[in-house]
């Protein structure tokens, strides 16, 4: 075959594109790839969807069917308290994430000079560090006679019997290590992008420090706050480790409860039957996000006319 | 933490943003496009104060980030049981590690796990991500949003997904199904990697190649991959790191015998302390931070741009 004959795909021909029998090859390089997604992601996604609907026998084998009793077992009080705990944990650690990543980020974006660099990759270097190792030694400074305690008890915070530990704090304090980085890079990311003449137009129109931040940067970095915001309360919500390591039997959240399901209860169409509450709940967030997402775009891009 | 002198404020270069050129107030320079920021600017700059309150945040901050990973590392030296009283310092615990035959079976299966997993989606996610950006189709636009899901859906989810999957089709969770899911999980990781580095690249360099009498797998193999290599060989570090260190995928989808690493670490922190845990956790911590430096520094490496960006946060 001519490397120009016309047919398949081709773009217009005027510019230089992938010709017809260049874009078969790219084609056959997608194959293998979206195969294994196919089978692996997209199938098992889909198993565990038909298995919500499903039963269990007698011995507790899961049974495919078409029932709607798992969903409506979930509308049991308990469920549903672990349900609103699990938001409620979740949204707050997204809130305090963003209290505590902003000004980390803005110190690091705009005042980090030429150690930016270095300074982000403190905090990215050591999230890559195994989860587990990094929950357990935030459990031992946490813990009721470790470090964090003791210096509060020294300053007079605290007193003997103030607790982290096996409490609700404890949980979001788990959280809030575990996840924060994710809060922190998309702020950075928003700051460095932000035009700094705006604070500077702020200041030039005698706003002071907390005015000019107030109305000119956190307006301008809310889509970066929004997308952390985001990524921070995906694994939030379905993050186990967390309520199992810092809180106590009053703190599980979904995630242990899903977990519950498949190990020690073995009901796995009950389980996947959260999994999909939980999926749901966080697709309505989703949902919510992309379309404030895509306003601010419009409106962005109005503004700029 | 010695933070105060990298917090000096200095004059930034302009954010990448062109401006439009518009109606300034001041009117220095009406060139558009100005990139260079007028001389008052240093001295205003100077008078402006410090965010006292936000450096101290992010002192505390990086106390609080990095104490719980220096408690885990000194006490992995203590020669007592004990995590709050440090006694003396001791190689006892790496020792203990040593001589435990099923943590070091763990340790085997994970290494087998991370380099198995990192082999097959460089592999997949390669060729996947050179078809999603050249190849124009609908499929492909499909086939790239499913590559997302994994990064937007919490792991647990995926996780009990695989377990269901491998279960439905009657195989035994072992060692395999490990390396099956992770590998999964990290196509995705290298095609959203590759993606934006190959959408960078300037095609007609592999066309100039093809005018040159290659013919398109040549001008695959010796244009396109050899400036992919820096990305490729980041993210394989990356992907080994990420999968040895893996702890959910790999709970839900291990057999009995033997478990990954951190499915042990998971095990044993559940049911009381063991010190050996933090001499294996140590281990980790430096095994892991040396190779995501590895994998920031290999673009430098290769004397040019083109790794994975990490700190640009894009």
């Amino acid at each position: 075959m001519a490397p120009h004959t016309p047919g398949l795909r081709t773009r217009t021909s005027g510019k230089p594109g992938p010709s017809a029998r260049s874009n078969r090859l790219w084609a056959w390089l997608m194959v293998p790839g979206t195969l294994w997604m196919a089978t692996f992601l997209v199938a098992s996604l889909l198993l565990v969807a038909t298995l919500a609907l499903g039963t269990t026998d007698a011995l507790g084998n899961p049974q495919f069917g078409l029932n709607f009793e798992n969903f409506a077992a979930l509308a049991d009080p308990a469920y549903r308290s672990v349900l609103v705990r699990s938001l409620g944990y979740a949204l707050l650690t997204c809130l305090i994430c963003l209290v505590v990543a902003y000004p980390v980020a803005y110190v690091i974006a705009l005042h980090g000079g030429r150690f930016k660099n270095v300074l982000i990759a403190a905090i990215v270097v050591p999230f890559f560090a195994n989860y587990l190792v990094r929950m357990y030694g935030w459990s031992v400074v946490l813990s009721d006679d470790g470090p964090l305690l003791k210096a509060l008890r020294g300053i007079g915070i605290a007193d003997g019997g103030t607790r982290i530990l096996q409490t609700g704090a404890g949980v979001i304090a788990g959280l809030v290590y575990g996840f924060i980085v994710f809060m922190i890079i998309p702020l950075y990311a928003a700051l460095e992008r932000m035009d700094i003449s705006l604070i500077e137009a702020g200041r030039d129109l005698y706003g002071g420090p907390l005015r000019t931040f107030f109305h000119v940067t956190l307006p301008a970095t809310r889509q970066g706050a929004a997308a952390g915001c985001v990524l921070v309360f995906l694994p939030a919500m379905g993050d186990f480790v967390s309520a199992q390591l810092m809180g106590g039997p009053d703190q599980i959240m979904i995630g242990n409860l899903i977990q519950d399901k498949f190990f020690q209860g073995q009901n796995w169409p009950l389980g996947s039957a959260l999994t999909m509450l939980m999926m749901a709940v966080l697709f309505i967030g989703m949902l919510g996000y992309l379309r404030r997402a895509r306003k601010d775009e419009t409106d962005q891009a109005e503004a700029a006319r | 933490m010695t933070l105060r002198p990298a917090l000096k404020p200095k004059p930034r270069p302009a954010a990448g943003t062109v401006r439009t050129p518009g109606p300034r107030k001041r009117g220095t320079r009406p060139g558009t496009g100005e990139r260079s920021r007028p001389a008052p600017r240093r001295g205003r700059r100077g008078n402006e104060r410090k965010p006292r309150f936000a450096i101290a945040v992010t002192a505390a901050f990086f106390g609080l980030l990095y104490l719980p990973i220096g408690v885990v590392a000194l006490f992995s030296f203590n020669s007592q049981k004990s995590l709050t009283v440090f006694k003396d310092f001791s190689l006892r615990w790496y020792g203990a590690f040593l001589r435990d035959d099923s943590l070091l079976e763990s340790l085997d299966m994970s290494l087998r796990v991370s380099l198995v997993a990192m082999a097959g989606s460089l592999v997949l996610g390669v060729t996947l991500a050179l078809g999603l950006v050249r190849c124009r189709s609908r499929l492909g636009s499909l086939a790239g949003l499913i590559m997302l899901i994994p990064l937007i859906t919490p792991e647990i989810v995926t996780g009990v997904a695989a377990m269901l999957l491998f279960k439905g089709m009657g195989i035994t969770l072992s060692t395999t199904t490990v390396m099956l899911a992770e590998i999964t999980f990290s196509i995705s990781y290298v095609t959203v990697v590759l993606r934006s580095r190959i959408a960078a690249l300037n095609p007609e360099t592999e066309e100039a190649a093809m005018d040159l009498g290659a013919t398109r797998w040549q001008a695959l193999r010796l244009v396109t991959l050899p400036a992919l290599l820096p990305s490729i060989l980041a993210s394989g570090v990356l992907i080994f790191a990420l999968v040895f260190d893996d702890f959910v995928l790999a709970y839900f989808t291990t057999g009995v015998d033997p478990q990954p690493l951190s499915v042990r670490i998971y095990s044993a922190i559940r049911f009381g302390v063991q010190p050996t845990i933090n001499a294996v956790g140590t281990l980790m911590l430096v095994g892991s931070i040396l190779l995501i430096v590895l994998a920031l520094f290999i673009p430098r490496l290769f004397g040019r741009r083109g790794g994975l960006d990490l700190l640009s946060g894009k």
